[in-house]
């Protein structure tokens, strides 16, 4: 019997890896190729450091694609879907953000599994009222 | 009822008790002596590496490994605005039981168990604001002066404290 399992793309910002399913990816790209209008940075996740690498996202209902500003994408791991915890309940009730509510273990440390559309779409919103600096 | 036993009516209802002492677990913030109904603790562990969480408030600095569980750490210095427990590779936490919340607490330092007599339990201070928001009560021991927290309260104003997401607010 198989077990099922997932696979997660881990990528890094600043000095810290965070993982998301595969699935809310729809590609990688280079920071470089892609209009400064499209790119989606300053997010909760923390400041970038290199900003060389993009993470493309899917927008919800048919809205264009947004590209989440990584410092490095360092590969898919497949892990057993039951090694995919939520979050402590406490922790889940007082940070401010929906985008990461999971986590695996990787060498008993937590690594985040960040749900990409909703952090993009949380940056997106706080840039209504906050916007990067120029 | 004597003079002399009213204030116990101010200790959280689970309160440790056994005939004439209470039992808490005290520990040190910030230059205070605090305590907490001993019952809410399961174990002190020395805290692990922690990994912070993105839109965290101050008072949750972050998450760490127990034994394969991922407990979050709660720092009552912030939660109470007086400022962050400076976190070392010797800090300890007492892990606590609130109501659904399992929280490690963490401190400047861990004395363990102390029994007060009910007689050395007075009101606390009346004061709204800081620490003294969460205090159910004020005792001695030969060490100086315990100040009781009301630890259930503490932590469930600091979920309902913490900006929820999805409010426009945050």
């Amino acid at each position: 019997m198989n077990e099922p399992v997932s696979e997660l793309l881990m990528f890094q910002v600043g000095a810290r890896v965070f993982a998301s399913t595969v699935r809310d990816v729809v590609r990688i790209g280079n920071v470089a190729d892609v209009p400064a209008a499209g790119l989606v940075e300053g997010t909760s996740l923390g400041p970038t450091f290199a900003r060389e690498r993009g993470i493309v996202v899917a927008a919800p209902e048919g809205g264009a694609e947004s590209t989440l500003v990584v410092d490095q994408v360092l590969g898919v791991r497949v892990v057993p879907a039951s090694e995919i915890q939520p979050l402590p309940a406490f922790a889940s009730a007082v940070i401010r953000s929906g985008a990461v509510s999971s986590f695996v273990l990787f060498d008993e440390a937590p690594t985040l599994i960040v749900d990409l559309p909703t952090l993009v779409r949380e940056r997106l919103a706080a840039a209504v009222t906050s916007p990067l600096p120029a | 009822m004597s003079q002399g036993r009213p204030h116990l009516d101010a200790l959280p209802s689970g309160a440790s008790r056994t005939g004439q002492d209470a039992w808490f677990f005290c520990l040190r913030i910030l230059g205070g002596r605090y305590a907490f109904e001993a019952g809410l603790v399961t174990e002190v562990v020395r805290l692990g590496p922690l990994t912070r969480l993105p839109a965290a408030p101050s008072f949750l600095p972050g998450v760490f490994t127990h034994r394969g569980e991922v407990l979050p750490v709660l720092d009552i210095g912030q939660m109470v605005g007086q400022g962050a427990v400076a976190i070392r590779a010797s800090t300890r936490a007492a892990v606590v039981h609130c109501g659904p919340w399992k929280v490690a607490v963490i401190s400047d330092g861990l004395e363990g168990l102390v029994v007060i007599p009910h007689r050395n339990l007075e009101a606390p201070p009346a004061e709204s604001s800081g620490m003294a928001e969460f205090l159910s009560g004020v005792a001695r021991d030969k060490n100086g002066t315990i100040a009781v927290l009301d630890l259930p309260r503490l932590v469930e104003a600091a979920r309902s404290r913490a900006v929820p997401y999805g409010s426009t607010s945050a």
